[in-house]
């Protein structure tokens, strides 16, 4: 394989988009974002995409490759191309700026409705809370917390793909970490947002989020205990 | 040209951990206040906090006191930090660090007794660096982040700022000139104040370590304004960045500092373990040491295939390194690389900026109503930056900053009315490249970080660092003739790419000055010519400004106002 055929969406807002196809020299260390970036720098000036850390920790370079969403910086060639031929899209679930970007505001807007920020109860004239890592609530807060919010588990999801209010993964997981933080004053508060209108019981389980995400969360696992405590919750037991 | 005039009270320019801690303290100081906080890419996204991966050095452990970390800071940066300043980053560490645990909701790992958990880092005398496993800066960002996220502020994200506009009565900043990325226009946001925390980033080396985002585009409106930058000769280079070649974006990427603590060897391309021959601490040596070693190996021609050296970790057992670095074996084995078993080159790789603007304490600077935090200030660091006092820097400064911008507007506050004839000078720089035909931006950029590289490097001297003046000069007259071949001003990064060497270019030159002026060895700075470090008792620091068109170099003795050499403020 000596050069790969590469189709890319281009488009605007609010207008029809398309596939435009390029031919790009196939090399031993390429990653998506390099391909992306070569056919910006060599072939079409004009491509527009984003990216920032190169790393894998801002989650800016996220698109959707051969039909999966994906950190473009830290996918090899190697691991998505069929017979030297790659399909590169922007996210799915949120609106599209131009070609390869796409507008992440209601993404985090949702990740504000779900309860998602800390409120604390001591301030920054106190010491640190003394907090053993074998706590089993701090456990399950770990659990999740190395989220770095890219959106890729939101891109893979057909719930939210259906119906746009629902919160999605990304938000429910992180209110899945709050409700289980000990430290948090809004814990309750969290939980009432988190299994309220659009929340965790709009879930349907298919697991697609936890599938796709590159850290190796599983916010189907969160929004599945989200449940949980709803249901204890309504029984009258709190968190 | 169409330019949209917007007003605020408090603008904050980026969105790292300076950008986000000043809009928080800004509006808990206020909440009244109109705060926009603009970003070149996405709030909290862009920037190198995120990217934190060590930790932050805070003087909270049993036994640990603010007078040994601020020594750790003064010596590591071989006497040439402000001392005000250093003290102030260190002294106010402790509170950030508390108000990120308490306040913030960030949980930094424990020991099995439920204490805060220190790691060790090199060049300091306590274990005193909190971290959350090796994602510190994920931890830090995400939390601050929704923090602002929750607040009523005007998010201008991918906006690029192009110019500091003075006021028009030369009292002080007026505002921000920007180019809104998404839609390619025009948008002067006039504020009382104005925070620069755009970050810095030595992204002018062909290996460097920063978000590609980074470009110098603060430092290089600043050195406009009128503001002098210190220290610009200090360029800190990480002794392991991954190497992949010219055409991929993960070369110059860190891996982490903990494979040569845990024992990982350097290898060059003759299978020899040659750390030996430079220093008795062979890998486990200071980043400086380490960095102009692997750099002397590869001068030599004793190379890898791609022109660095092996990182071997075999030895270690490939379960063990697994098991220890999950992260960074992932990571290299996505690039298409195995880490246990040897297959990972690495060169050095230019990581931070020491030097920058030059500051106060309460992050004023000396133009009323500008204020800057983060990596695109100096002083703290001297000449040479200890592993985890980055990332408090930037909060620590970020949150300064916010408190003194509220102060200053309750007491003085006023939006000023701006020199437009600035304005206009800056859109005739932007446009220009749309009425060039031809050139090529990024050969233009591979030569100038060819250049940086190989003669404004890690090893320097007079001879190289004159031949990289002129060529620099050069570079200047070619960079003019660059044009953009999409009149498409909408999310046009090769318009964006092309203003990124207006930034690079004119650093570039500020650090080859310093560099030639700096005539002795000292921490990051290296001179072949002069290696023995100067009387520590006669410091002076590099001081660099504009007039007219030309650079100007002063050389002012730093102030030992708190300890001098010799001496310590650590009570046995």
């Amino acid at each position: 394989m000596t050069t790969l055929r590469v189709k890319i969406w281009r488009g605007n807002e609010n207008e029809e988009g398309e596939f435009q196809t390029f031919d790009v020299p196939a090399r031993e260390n390429q990653t998506i974002l390099d391909v992306v970036t070569e056919v910006q720098r060599v072939q079409e000036p004009g491509l527009s995409y984003r990216f920032a850390c190169r790393v894998g920790v801002c989650g800016s370079c996220a698109m959707t490759v051969n039909g999966k969403p994906r950190w473009t910086c830290r996918t090899h060639i190697n691991a998505v191309a069929k017979d030297g031929e790659i399909t590169i899209e922007p996210l799915r679930n949120m609106p599209v700026i131009k070609d390869l970007t796409c507008d992440m505001t209601e993404f985090f807007q949702k990740w504000q409705k779900a309860g998602g920020k800390f409120d604390g109860t001591i301030t920054r004239k106190d010491p640190v809370a003394t907090l053993p890592p074998s706590d089993l609530k701090r456990q399950k807060a770990d659990a999740g917390i190395e989220c770095i919010n890219c959106a890729v588990c939101y891109s893979a999801c057909d719930t939210v793909n259906w119906d746009s209010d629902y919160l999605g993964p990304a938000a429910l997981n992180r209110a899945w970490t709050l409700v289980n933080d000990e430290r948090a004053a809004n814990r309750q508060e969290v939980l009432d947002k988190a299994i309220g209108d659009s929340g965790c019981s709009s879930c349907h389980s298919q697991g697609n989020c936890t599938a796709a995400c590159p850290v190796g969360l599983s916010p189907s696992q969160s929004i599945h205990g989200l449940k949980r405590m709803s249901l204890l919750s309504f029984l009258g037991k709190g968190i | 040209m169409e330019i949209e005039h917007i007003k605020t009270d408090v603008l904050i320019l980026g969105a790292g951990g300076a950008g986000l801690f000043a809009a928080l303290h800004a509006k808990q100081a206020n909440p009244d206040l109109d705060v926009t906080i603009a970003s070149k890419g996405l709030l909290g996204k862009s920037g190198c906090t995120r990217m934190v991966q060590g930790g932050y050095n805070v003087a909270l452990g049993p036994g640990d006191s603010v007078e040994r970390h601020f020594m750790d800071t003064i010596e590591g940066g071989k006497w040439l930090p402000r001392q005000d300043i250093a003290w102030t980053l260190i002294e106010t560490a402790v509170e950030r660090v508390q108000e990120l645990e308490n306040e913030l909701g960030c949980f930094f790992d424990r020991n099995p007794d439920g204490n805060l958990h220190f790691k060790a880092f090199a060049g300091q005398t306590y274990d005193r660096t909190v971290h959350k496993s090796d994602l510190t800066g994920i931890e830090i960002i995400g939390r601050l982040m929704e923090q602002v996220w929750a607040l009523d502020i005007n998010r201008l994200e991918e906006h690029r700022a192009i110019e500091l506009v003075p006021a028009k009565d030369g009292s002080g900043i007026a505002g921000v000139l920007m180019i809104d990325v998404r839609t390619g226009g025009y948008r002067f946001v006039q504020a009382q104040t104005v925070m620069l925390g755009t970050g810095g980033g030595p992204s002018m080396y062909r290996y460097h370590t920063p978000s590609g985002d980074k470009t110098c585009d603060g430092l290089d409106m600043a050195l406009r304004y009128g503001l002098k930058l210190r220290d610009m000769e200090m360029v800190q280079f990480h002794p392991t960045g991954l190497l992949g070649g010219p055409d991929t974006r993960m070369t110059g990427t860190v891996l982490e500092e903990g494979l040569r603590g845990a024992g990982g060897w350097l290898v060059n391309g003759e299978g020899e373990r040659f750390m030996e021959r430079y220093d008795p601490k062979l890998e486990r040596a200071t980043r400086d040491i380490v960095s102009r070693s692997i750099y002397s190996e590869m001068r030599e021609g004793r190379t890898t295939p791609q022109g660095g050296i092996y990182i071997h970790m075999e030895h270690m057992g490939p379960e063990k390194v697994e098991a220890m670095f999950p992260g960074m074996v992932k990571r290299c084995a996505d690039c298409g690389f195995s880490l246990p078993r040897n297959e990972v080159e690495i060169v050095p790789t230019a990581h931070y900026l020491m030097g920058g603007v030059e500051f106060e304490c309460d992050a004023s600077t000396v133009s009323p109503g500008l204020y800057a935090a983060g990596e695109d200030c100096g002083g703290a660091h001297g000449a040479n930056r200890l592993g985890g006092n980055g990332v408090a820097n930037s909060t620590v400064f970020g949150g300064i900053a916010g408190d003194s911008m509220a102060a200053f507007i309750a007491k003085e506050g006023i939006l000023r009315d701006p020199d437009t004839s600035m304005i206009d000078q800056a859109i005739a720089r932007c446009e220009k490249p749309f009425s060039v035909k031809g050139g090529n931006c990024h050969e233009l950029r591979e030569k100038l970080s060819n250049t940086m590289w190989d003669q404004v490097g890690i090893l320097r001297n007079e001879k190289d660092l004159e031949a990289a003046q002129e060529t620099l000069k050069t570079y200047q007259a070619e960079l003019s003739d660059i044009g953009i071949p999409i009149e498409d001003r909408r999310f046009n990064l090769t318009w964006h790419d092309r203003l990124n060497m207006d930034s690079l270019m004119s650093m570039s030159e500020v650090i080859t000055v310093a560099s030639l002026a700096r005539e002795d060895s000292r921490g990051a700075h290296f001179r072949e010519d002069f290696p023995e470090t100067g009387d520590l008792d006669k410091t002076n620091y590099t001081q660099i400004y504009l007039q007219g068109e030309e650079l100007k170099l002063e050389t002012p003795p730093v102030e030992f106002t708190h300890v001098s050499p010799g001496n310590t403020l650590i009570k046995e």
